[in-house]
């Protein structure tokens, strides 16, 4: 446990807990063993918060769940396992950036990242970083980002972690882990596979969730080997073919299906030195998808993208105050689909950092980027922020910046309707933020305020389609408080983690707040443990929800808030030098409450899952 | 005696139920909460439909969910009237059968339904337009459904984009927008023997109906894809067609760059909306009018009618809430009267 508050306090503060010279150890490891170093040294004034295994492990389902019970982030699912969009502080889907390994991984499609098309048994740690970060991860990084990150350790190891999992609705899922280091050397590969019939009872109803089975492969293969003392080159992949079938709603059954193949792959070479550190990836992406309006028929639509990528990062510290970093980024993007012809789009980006710590209690951020893209013209993106140390447990964090979304694929180009004469939506915003650290408990509290204009809103234009125009203007501002107190009393360990968010979203020109933005969410998360014996209790509320623009309540308008809890007990069979077995139990939605997230689309009743997990 | 009494009562009994029925005639049983009034049905969503009474005093939003306590799905296209049934078509696949005056649902017909839009009826048949697949440009139907046991019984292959269907004698007519794409036809099946024929109109082909003089009259809209490159551009027209031979008797066209997508008929007069402007022509008028009849208010007029001197529009404003429906006094142009109604609001009918 306190290893996870010592990571979160190395994150959240990175220089000022440490003296100089441990620093740059930590640094040093950091550079080496993950991708995504800009996360720990260029957001000093963010607050960022890191998932590590030990809540992973806790989630035996998907993506969605694991942040909706543990962060502020607010989900649309269309129903269990469906299609899943986030809201990151009243923004939309498009305006949350995925980031896997430093990339930028969203859809050049529609901008999003499905969270249940990401497996996250293969990933060492999710790092949730809230507020604006387009200067250091591109387009869509507005109201917040997600990272997911493998860790490459080259210490004399070997580890595998089994997992079997079966629950209701015939869910089975399958991981497997295996993670090697030497002092040259590491390597981890990670399988997992998922089916579930996911045909649930809707609750006060006697129908079920019909046309709702999916299943999925993921494959996690990395690698490390230093070829010099100073240089270690690096190679990321990551494949998931999912195969869904969308449920309808309670009022009209579906009998479509999703198809989908994500491929990324990355080779990074990374040398580090005294004064400076380069960092060089090259990466190709591949997304796909065929959508069967009707499974039963051979009849689909399809879309690809392809993308290339290059990018440079070079760190140079000019004394033990200022560091300068530059990154230079170029990425084609090749698409083609059924529904947008073949679109090309290339972006070459220049960025700018600048980290100044004049004294342990005082790091501050200057960071600027200019795109220059081929299909339009984007805005200067800066930002800055500012880390302050007020006494031994309070720090405060301040950050200002310019973000941006640019037009997608699907809404320059779609057939019909697409427009190309649209420009990026950009967004201004301000973030403060308190931190009380002391030690045994972390309070974190922020506000914000973010401005957004030129947003792409889709309507029906005079001929009658669906067509993107530039034309919204909204803000949402808000609070979060972020609470993790642990307390070990002799054999008995607790932890107690809570998140609670107020966000105020609206349109300018109406002054009411957006669909599907709740204005209250809250969770928490007491776990206990106790020798062999562990469990945790997780809680979730949330808010209502309009689901019409006018604000009005009632089945026609609004979705009622709900809670929801899950209850997990683990209990270790075998703990015998390095091997250990452990059962868990699990009951996803323990009061049987019936809720929807999105209109018509009930989530699933009380559900149970049993997994064994075998380390050795 | 016996037979006396006995046609004394019977008599009687007649007198009775005769001036019964007279009280019947002279005030007929309501036959439902929704009798005498206008329905407007919006897409969603969620979908719904609205009804207001003829004189406007009484108004109830989400009609359908109230009497059946479900809703109707996404997203609800267009309703048929037949006898004392109504024919709800929603996009999803399914048609829902309700009584038209009380709202109860009485049956669904949801096999053989793939992406419903219209239905039209002939006798104990109705005929329901359906895209199929809309990505499919060569799977589209006319469905053809049983309305005594709502079963789809046969299918008629048709060109990409069914729009609006209408019975006139023993033929259907059906007009191809064109779906996700354009088209510029209009079918006319004979339902004795199921042949088929096309009529060549200008593109995107959608409202439809028979005017005073007998004659079919289309309005297409054009086609206006800005993004395709390079962008693809053509003419809207109102078409009129002889039923007898299927010849094209007149064809109006507007000049570039007007795209006109709303169109109703009332008593020997075309009414069309064009940029918030309402225009008028008579049947036997060959050229557009030059001025509106007056100016319309409306962030997206999304649906007209004309009744009784009243024009009806809807506004669907921002398209993520209540859509409003207006009243105008077709003389003066006056704003009558407005309701706030379902989301998406594009279609009104008067029950």
């Amino acid at each position: 446990m306190k290893k996870t508050i010592g990571l979160l306090i190395a994150v959240c503060c990175s220089v000022v807990s440490f003296a100089q010279t441990q620093l740059d150890s930590v640094q040093y490891l950091d550079v080496i063993e993950l991708s995504d170093i800009k996360l720990k040294q260029n957001a000093a004034g963010f607050k960022v918060t890191v998932l590590n295994d030990s809540v992973l492990s806790k989630n035996t389902s998907n993506f969605t769940d694991l942040l909706r019970f543990n962060s502020n982030i607010y989900f649309k699912e269309n129903g269990y396992g469906m299609v899943s969009s986030p809201s990151f502080r009243g923004t939309n889907a498009s305006q949350t950036a995925v980031i896997w390994n430093g990339i930028n991984i969203n859809s050049q499609l529609n901008g999003q990242t499905d969270f249940n098309t990401i497996n996250t048994n293969n990933i060492n740690q999710v790092v949730i970083r809230n507020g604006g970060g387009s200067v250091q991860y591109g387009s869509g990084a507005i109201g917040g980002s997600v990272h997911l990150d493998n860790r490459l350790s080259f210490t004399q190891h070997l580890k595998n972690d089994v997992k079997l999992n079966y629950g209701s609705f015939e869910s089975k899922n399958f991981s497997l882990i295996t993670d090697y280091g030497q002092d040259k050397f590491a390597f981890n590969l990670g399988v997992n596979y998922i089916d579930s019939d996911n045909d649930y009872k809707y609750l006060d109803s006697d129908k079920i969730n019909e046309n709702g089975a999916f299943n999925n492969l993921s494959l996690n293969v990395n690698l490390g080997y230093f070829i010099s003392e100073k240089d270690v080159i690096k190679l990321y992949h990551q494949s998931f073919i999912g195969e869904r079938e969308f449920s309808g709603t309670t009022a009209t059954p579906s009998k479509s299906k999703y198809e989908d193949e994500n491929s990324r792959s990355m080779l990074e070479w990374v040398s580090t030195h005294q004064n400076y550190k380069s960092n060089f990836k090259v990466a190709y992406l591949k997304e796909y998808f065929e959508f069967y309006q009707n499974k039963n028929s051979e009849f689909f639509t399809f879309g690809q993208v392809n993308t290339f990528l290059a990018k440079h990062n070079f760190n140079y510290k000019l004394s033990k105050q200022v560091s300068v970093t530059s990154i230079l980024d170029y990425n084609l993007f090749k698409g083609e689909g059924s529904s947008f012809g073949n679109p090309e789009r290339s972006i070459f980006s220049a960025t700018g950092l600048l980290q100044y710590n004049p004294s342990t209690n005082l790091n501050l951020g200057f960071n600027v980027r200019q795109d220059v893209t081929s299909d339009f013209s984007s805005p200067l993106l800066f930002s800055m922020d500012a880390l302050i140390g007020i006494t031994k447990f309070y720090k405060v964090k301040i950050n200002g910046s310019k973000n941006y979304r640019i037009p997608t694929f699907n809404d320059l180009f779609w057939q019909p309707g697409g427009n190309l004469h649209l420009v990026p939506e950009s967004s201004y915003q301000f973030d403060l933020g308190h931190v009380l650290d002391f030690n045994w408990l972390q309070l974190q509290l922020n506000t914000y305020y973010i401005k957004s204009q030129d947003l792409i809103q889709w309507k029906p234009n005079i001929s009658g389609f669906w067509s993107p125009q530039n034309i919204a203007e909204a803000h949402s501002y808000g609070a979060e408080v972020e609470l993790t107190i642990s307390k070990k009393v002799n054999n008995h360990q607790f932890r107690f983690s809570s998140n609670y968010s107020y966000t105020v979203s609206e349109n300018l020109e109406t002054n009411k707040q957006l669909i599907y933005v709740p204005f209250h969410k809250a969770n928490a998360t007491l776990a206990y443990s106790f020798k062999r014996f562990s469990a945790h209790y997780q809680q979730l509320f949330n808010g209502d929800v309009f689901t019409t623009s006018d604000n009005l309540k009632g089945p026609f308008y609004s979705l009622q808030s709900y809670n929801v809890a899950n209850l997990g007990v683990n209990y270790k069979l075998l703990q015998h030098f390095n091997h250990e077995l452990e059962l868990g139990l699990k009951v996803n939605n323990l009061f049987n409450k019936l809720y929807q997230n999105v209109a018509f689309r009930p989530m699933p009743n009380r559900n149970f899952n049993i997994q064994l997990h075998y380390k050795f | 005696m016996k037979k006396i009494i006995y046609s004394i009562v019977t008599l009687s009994l007649l007198v009775f139920s005769c001036s019964n029925d007279d009280d019947a005639f002279t005030q007929p049983e309501p036959l439902g909460a929704y009798e005498n009034g206008i329905l407007v049905s919006a897409e969603g969503g969620p979908s719904s439909i609205s009804y207001i009474s003829n004189d406007f005093s009484v108004t109830e939003n989400q009609v359908y969910f109230n009497v059946n306590n479900e809703n109707l799905g996404v997203y609800l296209q267009s309703i048929g009237f037949n006898g004392d049934k109504a024919y709800v078509v929603v996009d999803a696949g399914t048609i829902t059968v309700v009584n038209r005056y009380t709202f109860e649902k009485l049956g669904t017909i949801d096999t053989g339904l793939t992406l419903p839009r219209y239905i039209a009826f002939n006798g104990t048949t109705a005929y329901v337009s359906d895209w199929a697949d809309p990505y499919d440009a060569t799977d589209d139907y006319i469905a053809v459904v049983d309305l005594t046991s709502n079963s789809v019984i046969s299918t008629i292959a048709v060109a990409e984009g069914p729009e609006q269907v209408l019975v006139n004698e023993d033929k259907v007519y059906v007009s191809h927008k064109g779906g996700y794409s354009v088209n510029n036809v209009i079918s006319v099946i004979n339902t004795l023997d199921s042949s088929l024929e096309t009529i060549t109109v200008n593109d995107s082909p959608d409202e439809l109906f028979i005017d005073n003089q007998g004659h079919l009259t289309v309005l297409s809209s054009g086609a206006n894809q800005y993004w395709l490159t390079p962008p693809v551009e053509t003419l809207a027209s109102i078409t009129r067609i002889d039923l007898n031979d299927n010849s094209i008797i007149s064809n109006i066209e507007f000049p570039e760059g007007q795209h006109p997508g709303l169109m109703t008929y009332n008593d020997g007069n075309t009414y069309y909306i064009l940029n918030n402007g309402l225009y008028s022509l008579s049947d036997t008028e060959t050229s557009l009018p030059t001025t509106t009849l007056f100016d319309i208010t409306a962030t997206s007029a999304y649906g007209m009618a004309v009744k009784s001197n009243l024009l009806y529009v809807t506004d669907a404003v921002d398209f993520s809430g209540n859509s409003i429906l207006t009243v105008y006094d077709l003389s003066t142009g006056t704003e009558t009267n407005s309701f706030d109604v379902g989301v998406i609001a594009s279609k009104i009918y008067f029950n």
